[in-house]
């Protein structure tokens, strides 16, 4: 039982077609990552995706889809919304618990937020956004990430680490990348996309950099 | 720990909650008080001076604490005399007539002297060419032309009523505009500008207006002076008897036609009240349903 | 594609309103209006505040009835906005206010009398409606990426007050505060049928030209408007409003039998009041009642204010891009805008009804000094919110000056945002038009005041429920003109 199974979908937006005849399965414990040039189709195919499976599924869009006035805490907690109730849900806005506070304390660790724990994240720069954009990923703990560009503005020893943990939490990993380097570094099949079809679609094992330089050609 | 999200808890205590307090606060109300109000026709300022020295008045004479509430339309008047929120009322002849068909048991008790005999002019603006005359003025139709209020005897009845009976027309198809100026004060000054060719006012604030000096004559004029009828009355509510006592009524008629003090009488403005019953009104009625007025 | 979308349903509404002028009547017939100018004129120079009965107590009234009003019309409005999905819900609302405060006022008076709650709900009760709808918008265009994001399963409520509801607080908050204030204005304006506040005085001094009155309570009710930023604090709020119960208090009794007797006989049509449901005589006379009600008064009535309405919003357009440079950073300097700001307040807080009259002076009775007053009135209020607006766009440091900022760099930024304001008001406008019938235009509004100051009250709630539904239409259009001016944002998957 694939965990994703499209065949020859098609997508677009107001009548735009950006997608066509795209087929694409992806295996449970897979780690897929997703390059091609910018407007290539890759953030629609995640959209897509996450459109067809969002139970079990923790999402990083590109635009880190935060909450400008509430806190890092907030916002990671927030990965974890359903598994609360409603009431326990809203006593954590108006006043954090100590229990989740320590729950949440070594992730924001981990991603070198632990100064910014409760600053509202309107007031955190681009890497910050997208770092708390992950913890409130790594919080929900789904079994897929489906994560759009989630390192483009971290620098590069920190992108290596937040790349490892979000490969450490999650089962399938399918992530949208631009750095060649990073994306056969950190996944094991390489679906290539150009002007909206699926132009590639191999194990990053064997590929070089030189491999993926026909994706970025017109 | 300053670390939750501070604005909900801050609307619910500062806006919701005070909210909910303060409209439960709000609807209790004052009762047992008889309240009394007076149509605002001619004279509004300061209504309230004027008419809480006649609660005063009424009060000392009565034994029971007598409030007075100002209200601004003739609707709002019978409104409030129909729910019982007011017990007596100075209406107009109208008002009186709509109040008594709608509080079964109400009674005319009282009338100003001079309500047996009132008057409505016709005015023109000088540029009309109209001049004064005995017989009703048949030059005024096609030409533009103001009531005063909506609700009122002298200033929308009578007149709408002599207006069907010479001209044989409604007024809308009467005159090339018809408009309401809502007062007497305000049919004189906008026929006085010309906004209006004619308008319809009651004759006692056209006397007044003269003498504060507000009337220029060379520009606008009387024309015509309606028939006498009936006008301006004290109604009250038919079971004030159960509520206040046996022959309260009849107290409170006394208290109204034993009323000399000229500052007091001043208030309506009237000479004296002399006695009134229900049937004085049956022409005001008559002449309401004939122009359709009442149902 | 956009801006020429934008341009040419401008001129669409431009070509209605001049074809609408064919319509109106806009003679001009006063012969000597210097008379009555030159009193008014002396009145606004020499304010007597000592002239006023209970001046303090009608200014203590009037803010007590806004902030009550608002404050009740929030709490509802913001509950109404959770569930404004569900259709009934979203029909009840468009009911509620599309009935001006003016007439919800009078038909409490009919119900509650001259009771405290009358004004409250007069207020509350419009105002929650429209807080409903317009929270839900807000809240809608707020943080859809956020909630996109939130895990399956999260719950409408939590995912509303975590996703939703803390990035719309913002704009919530500077909406409500707009709306104090309306409130400001309604609840002075609610004297003019009775209520004690401001407007009580200020319609009776006028009626009767005692202008210096009429000018002492306008100076007075200015004050307030333009002072609103100082005292408004949302600190002071709820001392506002535990302190206003004892304003209003001493109201007369509410009594359920009026409440009753209201629905059950006053509204009911005239020839069904007694008659037996299988009476056919009844239900006969009740078809010629009804044919006479919407042939003598609700078709000419509706064909008035629309066009009114429609002449009028094209005028509140004009001057909107007239006056909004007068209060913007971006065209004078702090003396010129304190100026500017005086002179929009002033506009937009004397009553229409008051303007209209004034004008009336100078022009005669016709549709002009209402289609004038109406866009003067509106054109001040839109003025004003499209000012604050361009202050804070952002600009390059070496942008044009004059004319050419305001043609090449202002306008066309502020221009989506002037028509998203101007359709919003166009249905307040439509509403506004009902209470300028004193000028001897037939709109509904005159033949509603009719029929209550004729204490027939079938006919008014028929002529009002027409009103409301002539009003759904126009917010409904003025929704779907908002929607196809604005470019789709969702993708959508084939």
């Amino acid at each position: 039982m694939p965990i994703f199974d499209l065949k020859d979908a098609n997508a677009g937006y107001n009548g735009r077609a950006v997608l066509s005849n795209v087929s694409l399965r992806i295996e449970k414990g897979e780690r897929v990552a997703l390059v091609g040039r910018s407007g290539a189709g890759k953030s629609t195919l995640l959209a897509l995706l996450y459109s067809q499976r969002r139970r079990g599924s923790a999402l990083i869009p590109q635009d880190p889809g935060l909450v400008r006035t509430l806190s890092v805490f907030h916002n990671i907690f927030m990965g974890r919304l359903h598994m609360n109730g409603a009431w326990y849900n809203l006593l954590n806005l108006a006043r954090p618990m100590r229990g989740e506070i320590e729950k949440i304390e070594p992730i924001v660790a981990r991603l070198g937020l632990e100064d910014e724990m409760f600053t509202p994240a309107g007031e955190l720069s681009g890497g910050q956004r997208q770092r708390t954009a992950v913890g409130r990923a790594l919080y929900q703990q789904g079994d897929v990430v489906l994560g759009d560009e989630p390192v483009s503005a971290v620098d590069g020893h920190q992108a290596r680490l937040v790349l490892d943990a979000i490969a450490e939490a999650h089962e399938t990993v399918v992530l949208a990348m631009h750095d060649v380097e990073l994306a056969l570094a950190y996944t094991d099949r390489i679906v290539g996309l150009n002007g909206g079809r699926v132009v590639m679609d191999e194990p990053s094992a064997g590929l070089t950099r030189g491999d993926l330089d026909s994706l970025y050609e017109r | 720990m300053g670390q939750g999200w501070k604005p909900l808890g801050n609307f619910i205590r500062n806006i919701a909650l005070p909210a909910i307090v303060s409209v439960s606060f709000v609807t209790a109300a004052l009762a047992g008080d008889f309240v009394f109000t007076a149509i605002p026709d001619e004279d509004e300022t300061r209504l309230r001076q004027r008419f809480d020295k006649v609660a005063v008045y009424l009060t000392r004479e009565l034994g029971v604490k007598v409030r007075y509430i100002p209200v601004k339309s003739y609707a709002a008047a019978v409104a409030a005399f129909r729910n019982n929120h007011v017990h007596l009322a100075w209406f107009g002849g109208l008002s009186g007539v709509r109040a008594r068909l709608l509080v079964p048991g109400s009674e005319a008790i009282a009338q100003g002297y001079e309500d047996r005999f009132f008057i409505t002019y016709f005015i023109a603006h000088a540029s009309t060419g109209l001049r004064p005359a005995d017989g009703f003025p048949a030059g005024i139709a096609g030409r533009t032309f103001t009531f005063g209020s909506k609700g009122s005897t002298s200033g929308r009845l009578m007149p709408e009523f002599y207006i069907r009976k010479h001209l044989k027309q409604a007024p809308a198809k009467a005159f090339a505009r018809v408009g309401f100026s809502g007062d007497h004060s305000r049919t004189i000054a906008l026929v006085q500008s010309g906004a209006y060719a004619v308008g319809a006012v009651n004759y006692k604030v056209w006397a007044n207006e003269m003498k504060a000096g507000h009337i220029d004559p060379a520009k606008v004029s009387v024309i015509w002076k309606t028939p006498p009828y009936p006008d301006y009355q004290w109604t009250i509510r038919g079971d004030v008897d159960t509520v206040w006592g046996r022959g309260f009524k009849a107290r409170v008629t006394r208290a109204l036609l034993d009323m000399t003090d000229t500052d007091l009488l001043a208030s309506f403005p009237r000479k004296s009240f002399v006695p009134a019953k229900n049937s004085d009104y049956k022409p005001i009625l008559d002449v309401a349903r004939s122009i359709k007025l009442i149902d | 594609m956009r801006r020429s979308q934008r341009v040419s349903t401008s001129f669409g509404f431009l070509g209605v309103g001049l074809f609408c002028l064919v319509f109106a009547d806009l003679s001009v017939s006063t012969l000597d209006p210097w008379q009555e100018m030159a009193r008014m004129a002396r009145g606004l120079v020499t304010p007597d505040f000592l002239a006023v009965d209970r001046l303090g107590e009608a200014l203590l009234q009037t803010l007590a009835f806004a902030l009550v009003g608002v404050a009740l019309a929030v709490v509802a409005g913001f509950g109404l906005a959770l569930v404004f999905h569900v259709r009934v819900v979203r029909w009840g609302c468009a009911f509620v206010r599309a009935i001006h405060e003016l007439f919800w006022a009078l038909l409490f008076l009919q119900m509650l009398g001259l009771t405290a709650l009358t004004g409250i709900l007069a207020i509350a009760l419009p105002y929650a409606g429209i807080f409903a709808k317009v929270y839900s918008e807000i809240l809608e265009e707020a943080g859809p990426r956020a909630a996109n994001t939130l895990p399956a399963g999260s719950g409408t409520v939590s995912a509303f007050f975590f996703a939703r509801l803390p990035d719309a607080f913002v704009h919530l908050k500077s909406y409500t505060f707009y709306r104090v204030e309306c409130g400001l204005r309604s609840s002075a304006v609610l004297g003019f049928v009775g209520l004690p506040t401001l407007g009580f005085y200020l319609e009776s001094a006028f009626k009767q030209g005692h202008y210096s009155e009429v000018s002492a309570l306008l100076f007075l009710f200015y004050v307030i408007i333009a002072t609103l930023r100082l005292w408004m604090r949302p600190r002071l709020v709820p001392v506002y409003l535990l302190i206003a119960p004892f304003v209003l208090a001493g109201g007369a009794e509410i009594s359920l039998d009026n409440i009753a007797r209201f629905f059950t006989h006053d509204i009911v049509p005239y020839p069904l009041r007694s008659a037996e449901v299988l009476d056919i005589s009844a239900w006969t006379a009740f078809g010629t009642w009804t044919w006479e009600l919407l042939a003598d008064q609700a078709l000419p009535g509706i064909v008035a204010t629309l066009v009114l309405t429609q002449i009028a919003l094209v005028g509140s357009g004009v001057l909107t891009l007239v006056f909004f440079p007068l209060v913007s950073r971006r065209f004078l300097g702090p003396v010129g805008r304190t100026a500017g700001h005086a002179f929009l307040v002033v506009v937009r807080s004397t009553p229409e009804y008051i303007l209209a009259y004034v004008l009336l002076q100078f022009w005669g009775p016709s549709m002009l000094p209402a289609i004038v007053a109406l866009s003067l009135h509106n054109g001040a209020i839109i003025g004003h919110l499209v000012g604050r607006f361009s202050d804070e766009l952002a600009l390059r440091p070496d942008h044009p000056r004059g004319l050419n900022l305001y043609a090449y760099e202002v306008v066309p930024r502020v221009y989506g945002q002037f028509l998203a304001f101007l359709f919003y008001r166009w249905e307040v406008i439509l509403r506004e038009t009902a209470i300028l019938g004193i000028l001897g235009i037939q709109t509904l509004g005159f033949y509603v005041d009719s029929a209550i100051s004729e204490i027939r009250l079938d006919r008014a709630m028929f002529l009002i429920v027409i009103t409301a539904l002539l009003n759904i239409a126009v917010d409904g259009l003025s929704r779907a003109i908002r929607a196809r001016l604005r470019l789709a944002t969702t993708p959508e998957i084939q």
